[in-house]
């Protein structure tokens, strides 16, 4: 029992000895950092910088955790002197110790950046961002392209169905329209995509992103071709059966072609619409565009990645716009005097 | 009565009603090779109605009728015509020429390939050919030269001349006309009526509806008088201009043209 109580003793002993030195050494960093403080809010950097300076490194029997608050204050100091070098020198001290150490790498990248002017930086994050952006907006220029190209086919398919004069397909049609007008892009994506394997089906990101687009897309173009066929003058129906047509060539000569003009339009907007849909895609796991840049905005925090993806978005919006325009005037040529 | 030939068209106790409207009530017609037939009477009357069932633009509810000597356009069941497919009515069509009041000429198209969709599309005839026939239609309406522009760019008289152009590429046995120059304004309906005129002196066997009693009298071999959906009087233009006495309604009616 003694023997136990004089051994406890003993190590109480020890451990106060050691808190005690420990505390005089840590009391001394105190002071400089507590002189430095009053320094420098006096506006004497330079005493402030010289005093901290005095910290002691870690292979001089410093503290580790004071030695780099130091140099760090020194760093920061001299940044706002705007003596990058020897900031960045500072901030180097410490990385010698600690090549991990964070705060010290991202200050060293930070002294770098500022040391270049604003455009460099810039172009320096195009050239790190746009590869990887451009292979996503390739993949939206695709996307985009499929779907400009299905969705009129479809869109005519639903239209002439919808205003066939035999009930089921009609009905069939109607269906059709109801169903992908009425429930959001997103869901649909994700029922093809995350709910047909359920039934057994399994499609790969690119087809599940075709069929849900194309199919919404051959909704709404289905809605506006049928109005626009509906718009036309019936005596030109009439027209083309006193000739001797039948219903189908009089569609396909007479009444389609003159709706071309009035399709342009409303079938502009919806394609400009889906430049932008294509987005939803992103959340099926298709890398295009806006998955790119949200990609490269999330490894390195940086806005310029979605100002490109904006940029580029602008630019197919534009494009499209243009081509657009040309060719509602070319079909539209025969309403020009 | 027989006349020396078979009449091209026989229409018998065709009736038609809109929603319980009767527009033509038990009407009978007979068509020969050559004659020209003008059928006038008020708004309403049923005219249109009637020219129209002609060529199954209107589907009748009662009635036959013959073309070329065969009982052609319905099907019967029940003892009631029902319209045929597209693959009998087409074909009848073609042969049957119609020159409608507001034109519908094809907007889309040059006025050459107005006049050259016909042949193109229903008789599937070759380019060549088919531009062939319709420069041949347009220099007879004396259009020739304005073969490639749009037709937005004609006058109204114009439009109706490459309507009848278009109408003719098919070669039809019989005409259609349906109140040709109502919409036209007064010094164009001339040449319009020259056209036609000129189409009649060749021997088109047409049926022509108009408000224009000076083109019925010079042109008609009969005139019709229709009201309520029924033939009212039928006789020769002579008889018909100079009795009138015979019909208060029909006095009336040429009181209120002049
Ligand atoms: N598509 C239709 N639907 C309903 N009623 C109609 C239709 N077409 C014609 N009618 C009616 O049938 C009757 C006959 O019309 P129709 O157009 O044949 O007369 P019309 O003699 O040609 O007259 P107008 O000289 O004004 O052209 C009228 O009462 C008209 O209202
Ligand atoms: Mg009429």
């Amino acid at each position: 029992m003694k023997r136990i109580c004089s051994r406890v003793l003993t190590a109480l002993l020890f451990l106060w000895i050691t808190a005690a030195s420990l505390l005089a050494a840590q009391v001394d960093s105190e002071e400089l950092f507590r002189q430095a403080n009053e320094l420098q809010g006096g506006g004497d950097l330079a005493a402030a910088v010289q005093v901290l300076g005095r910290v002691p490194s870690p292979s001089a029997g410093g503290d580790e955790e004071d030695f780099v608050r130091s140099r760090m204050q020194i760093a920061r100091i001299k940044f706002s002197m705007g003596e990058f070098d020897q900031a960045e020198g500072a901030a180097q001290e410490v990385l010698r110790l600690f090549p991990a150490n964070s705060e010290a790498l991202n200050f060293v990248a930070s002294v770098k950046t500022e040391k270049k002017p604003r455009y460099v930086t810039f172009l320096d994050d195009c050239r790190r961002f746009l590869p990887h952006l451009f292979k996503g907006a390739g993949m939206t220029l695709l996307l985009m392209v499929c779907i400009m190209a299905i969705s009129p086919l479809g869109g005519l398919l639903i239209a002439l169905g919808r205003i066939s004069h035999f009930p089921p397909l009609s009905a069939c049609c109607w269906f059709i329209i109801w169903l992908f007008r009425g429930t959001p892009l997103l869901l649909q994506l994700f029922f093809i995509y995350y709910g047909l394997p359920s039934l057994g089906i399994t499609l790969r990101p690119f087809t599940a992103a075709i069929i849900g687009l194309g199919l919404n897309y051959s909704a709404y173009l289905g809605e506006i071709i049928r109005g626009a066929i509906l718009s036309i003058d019936h005596g030109q129906m009439e027209a083309a059966k006193a000739l001797g047509m039948t219903y189908g060539q009089a569609m396909r000569r007479i009444i389609i072609p003159q709706t071309y003009k009035r399709l342009m339009p409303p079938v502009a907007n919806e394609f400009i619409a889906l430049i932008k849909d294509t987005a939803l895609v992103s959340t099926i796991a298709m890398v295009e565009l806006m998955r790119a840049a949200d990609q490269m905005f999330n490894t390195y925090f940086n806005v310029t990645a979605l100002i490109l993806a904006a940029v580029i978005y602008l630019a197919f919006t534009t494009l499209f716009t243009f081509i657009f325009e040309k060719i509602e005037y070319r079909a539209g040529i025969y309403e020009h005097r | 009565m027989s006349t020396a030939s078979a009449p091209l068209l026989r229409l018998e106790q065709i009736t038609k009603q809109f929603k319980g409207v009767t527009a033509v009530d038990g009407v009978s017609l007979d068509v020969h090779p050559g004659e020209k037939l003008v059928i006038i009477g008020p708004s309403g009357s049923g005219k249109s109605t009637l020219l129209r069932t002609i060529n199954f633009l209107e589907v009748i509810d009662e009635g036959r009728i013959w073309f070329e000597g065969r009982e052609t356009g319905y099907v019967r069941r029940h003892g009631k015509p029902h319209l045929e497919r597209q693959n009998v009515i087409c074909p009848v069509r073609a042969e049957i020429g119609m020159v409608f009041q507001h034109f519908h000429l094809f907007p889309h198209l040059t006025v050459l390939g107005n006049v050259m969709e016909g042949p193109l599309t229903v008789q599937k005839k070759g380019k060549d050919e088919a531009r062939e026939t319709a420069l041949a239609m347009l220099a007879k309406v004396g259009l020739s030269e304005k073969k490639d522009v749009y037709p937005a760019t004609l006058s109204g008289g114009q439009k109706q001349r490459v309507a009848i152009a278009r109408a003719l590429a098919m070669r039809p046995k019989l005409m259609l006309f349906d109140e040709p120059t109502s919409a036209l304004d007064p010094e164009l309906v001339g040449e319009v009526f020259d056209t036609i005129h000129g189409l009649a002196d060749e021997g088109m066997t047409m049926v022509i509806v108009t408000h224009h009693m000076g083109f019925a009298r010079e042109l008609a071999d009969r005139v019709i008088f229709m009201e309520g959906g029924r033939f009212v009087v039928e006789s020769t233009p002579a008889e018909f201009f100079s009795e009138r006495l015979g019909n208060e309604r029909i006095r009336s009616f040429l009181n209120r043209l002049i």
